[in-house]
């Protein structure tokens, strides 16, 4: 169940909007941060909160890609699979060395639950081909080693 | 009025007509499946590409998509464009799976018609094909999403078109997906038109599955008679049975869709239950024998009581040829007369009949360009579906709606209620046309009723809505004196009834004041009624004290009942002569906005094989005669009960009709869109 002052807060932020639809995505983000993903349970609540069919709120969770409907890792690590990250020299040896790293196939999940491997289309950071997105973080032109010294610094994080 | 040329073809079409529609208007079919004229053009199937050679745009273009100018040149076989949309189809084809053989939808599919067409028959694609899970959306309708070719249609019908949310697109690219949020019954009471608009085999029709393809149907145009509003439908028939309803195309009346109240009602047809054998005093006979008998009956019970002992009761289900032989025979044996049972479910028929005219009718296809509704006293979602779809495209163009009535209200669409007694509703209505200024004291509903007024005083065409079974006779004269006045305030103001039946307009035409179920049962308690005829009569479930009824149906001494509905007065009858329905001998049905309209019949009549076969292989009877054919129409069951020779055919009673109703002349020239018949003022 999602906090009481959190349900309130929202709505008091709705009120103020004249057009509470607008707030969707943003509130949808929010949900799946208390969370962790955004399960049927948290659809169906923001659904509730907005006045939404919860049909709605599914045309737009299976659109975009930051919206989890499925339990993801703590880090998900969304990897650039467009044309330009394609086109730079080993990128497919590039991502099989993450899958290897991390022992598991694209759409998987780490069984200690930290790191999800997740493809995405264009981040937008052509420039820094290839590219990854973890977490808000931007990571370019990568290499195995530079991937394995993010994972290792994200571990110790924890 | 751009001039254009289509396939070396001179065209001249209105403004604002789309290139794809100038061609069909010139007998030129342009492949589609995302257009679909009622849901408006989005371009997303790239189908309908053809070559622009000369004018305003060149090259390939899509013809959903570009409004027709003047000297616009088209060709629509042009190499170019025909292989372009040879590809279209090809990469429609890549995930779309190879059972024809076992799709329902197979033989009167879009998708298959147009690869055919286009000429895509061998497969070049070697890769796998997107799957999905199904859902499970309820009784009626068979969902299957591997066959989507993602033209939209169906979450633009079910939620633009129809205002409901609960089916829609998901997912992105590759993975899209059409459908809903769980498995569920559709909340959409339009939703088997999913059925007709899907181009290829996603949503199939559930009950008639496994009964037929296309090509094995008996099929025919026929008019709905669930309702007062007589959409057109598409009726199929196999073995005996009615098997699948669709909707009928009607520029005037329904457009492209009907309601599933009218798609799926017409299990009564095939029932078991239905009577199909004459029956005299629990002895099973031919119908025509026990017409014969109760003709004796009949005239025993005239002669010892006096023709004012005799009375027959019938309803808006029967056909105005039906109508017009009771209304006839009661008159020239001098019976005591014809009882309307459509009285009792809608007590302000006949005034909706007669403040109907040639001037203030409306088409339901016209409300959707009405600029202002107010609906009085009526709930047209439950008394006439598919107006409540018209209102829905006028409110889609800004027109505001508004309600009086005392019912807790729910439309696809929002509008204003107030929400007055039934009672009250008379003098609302009546007071907006004499602007006595009332409102203002009226503490509960002047404020609305403010917004209404204001909202007609700035209305160019507004139309009235107006049940005749919650507010009775008053509201009706109420809402038709205000389209009265608005109509002499230069406005173009319709008047639109809802009438409780599909043929209660035609009850009323023919007899202007028939008999009310009220004074039928006082004669009954009385003892003046000592025979009742009643002929496909609902006397019974339109009665609101079925024990009075009980004691005054006891007090009779004979009960004849020709009917094809198995109803609790042909359980109770001494006599019964089971009729063709309209789905076997057809019909002339008069709508609500005075539109009478034949509907075919479907197939020659007879009892079911999955009834007289029970599951296996009917009886190998030998002979020419239909196992349970041979009913009667229900017009010529009223001449045989009255006991006198009927005219020998339909044609005959068609010359019959029209000479003693005069009324009812135009209906011998009447076209696919029927004829509107006014009474005589």
């Amino acid at each position: 169940m999602l906090p009481e002052t959190y349900i309130n807060e929202v709505e008091k932020r709705l009120r103020r909007t004249g057009r509470p639809r607008e707030m969707v995505i943003d509130v949808m983000l929010e949900v799946q941060q208390f969370y962790g993903w955004f399960s049927d349970e948290a659809l169906e609540q923001t659904a509730g909160l907005l006045q939404m069919h919860p049909l709605e709120l599914e045309e737009l969770a299976t659109f975009y890609n930051y919206i989890y409907r499925q339990p993801v890792g703590k880090y998900v690590i969304h990897v650039c699979d467009s044309v330009i990250c394609q086109m730079t020299a080993g990128y497919e040896s590039f991502v099989e060395h993450m899958q290897e790293k991390l022992g598991i196939q694209m759409g998987q999940t780490t069984h200690d639950g930290l790191f999800s491997l997740l493809p995405v289309c264009c981040l937008g950071y052509c420039d820094l081909a290839p590219a990854l997105m973890i977490n808000q973080t931007v990571y370019g032109e990568l290499t195995a080693e530079k991937f394995d010294q993010i994972i290792e610094d994200l571990r110790r994080e924890k | 009025m751009p001039d254009l040329i289509i396939d070396n073809k001179k065209i001249q079409v209105a403004k604002g007509t789309r290139v794809i529609d100038a061609a069909q208007s010139a007998g030129i079919y342009i492949p589609r499946f995302c257009y679909f004229a009622e849901l408006g053009a989005v371009g997303a199937c790239r189908v309908c590409a053809v070559k622009f050679i000369d004018g305003p745009v060149e090259g390939i273009e899509m013809s959903c998509m570009v409004e027709a100018e003047d000297g616009m040149v088209v060709s629509t076989d042009d190499a170019e464009a025909v292989d372009f949309r040879r590809h279209v189809i090809e990469w429609m084809m890549m995930n779309h799976p190879h059972d024809c053989p076992v799709c329902d939808e197979g033989g009167h599919c879009l998708l298959q018609d147009l690869t055919v067409a286009g000429g895509h028959g061998i497969r070049r694609f070697s890769g796998k094909k997107r799957t999905y899970a199904d859902q499970y959306l309820g009784p009626l309708i068979s969902h299957e999403e591997n066959r989507c070719i993602q033209c939209y249609r169906c979450s633009r019908f079910y939620q633009e078109y129809c205002g409901y949310k609960d089916l829609g697109v998901m997912g992105i690219a590759q993975r899209i997906y059409f459908g809903r949020y769980k498995d569920g019954v559709l909340e959409n009471p339009f939703s088997g038109n999913l059925i007709d608009i899907c181009p290829t085999g996603v949503y199939t029709d559930k009950p008639s599955r496994y009964t037929g393809r296309k090509w094995d149907f008996e099929q025919s145009s026929g008019v709905c008679t669930t309702c007062s509003l007589g959409c057109s439908i598409r009726v199929s028939a196999r073995y005996r049975q009615v098997v699948r309803l669709e909707a009928g195309y009607s520029q005037a009346v329904n457009g492209a869709f009907i309601c599933d109240r009218g798609r799926y009602g017409f299990s009564w047809v095939n029932s078991e239950k239905r009577p199909r054998q004459g029956r005299v005093d629990k002895k099973t006979m031919a119908p025509q024998k026990a017409a014969a008998a109760a003709a004796g009956r009949i005239n025993d019970l005239e002669k010892q009581y006096g023709p004012g002992a005799i009375a027959v009761a019938g309803s808006g289900r029967s056909s105005l040829e039906a109508l017009a032989a009771w209304h006839h025979l009661c008159q020239i044996r001098s019976w005591r007369g014809f009882f309307f049972d459509d009285l009792a479910a809608g007590p302000g028929a006949a005034a909706a009949v007669s403040g109907l005219s040639r001037e203030n009718a409306v088409s339901m296809k016209a409300v959707e360009s009405a600029d202002m509704i107010l609906a009085v006293g009526a709930d047209p979602l439950r008394e006439a579906p598919m107006l409540a779809l018209a209102m829905r495209q006028a409110w889609r163009a800004g027109a505001g709606v508004f309600a009086i009535d005392p019912r807790d209200l729910e439309w696809p669409f929002a509008f204003r209620q107030v929400s007055a007694a039934a009672d009250e509703i008379p003098g609302l209505v009546s007071g907006m046309a004499t602007g006595n200024g009332f409102f203002e004291n009226d503490s509960r509903h002047g404020r609305n009723m403010a917004a209404i007024r204001d909202q007609l005083a700035q209305s160019r065409s507004p139309v009235i809505v107006c049940g005749t079974a919650a507010g009775g006779q008053a509201t009706v004269s109420a809402a038709a004196g205000l389209v009265q006045w608005l109509r002499k305030s230069k406005k173009d103001a319709r008047l639109f009834g809802i009438l409780p039946m599909a043929n209660t307009f035609g009850g009323i035409l023919l007899n202007g004041k028939p008999g009310t179920p009220e004074e039928l049962i006082k004669g009954m308690e009385s003892g003046q009624i000592k025979a009742l005829v009643a002929a496909q009569s609902d006397l019974w479930k339109t009665c609101q004290d079925p024990d009075r009824l009980d004691r005054a149906l006891r007090r009779l001494e004979f009960l004849c009942a020709a009917d094809c509905v198995a109803t609790e007065l042909v359980s109770r009858a001494d006599i019964v002569i089971p009729v063709f329905s309209v789905f076997e001998a057809g019909g002339i049905y008069i709508n609500q906005e005075a539109r009478a309209q034949w509907s075919q019949p479907a197939h020659a009549g007879g009892t079911p094989v999955r009834i007289t076969g029970a599951g296996g292989h009917p009886p190998r009877v030998i002979g020419a005669a239909i196992p349970g054919g041979g009913l009667p129409p229900a017009w010529l069951a009223a001449w045989q009960i009255a006991g006198l020779a009927p005219p020998d055919s339909h044609e005959a009673m068609m010359d019959w009709m029209t000479k003693a109703y005069p009324v009812t002349a135009p209906v011998k020239t009447m076209g696919s869109e029927g004829v509107r018949i006014f009474p005589s003022q």
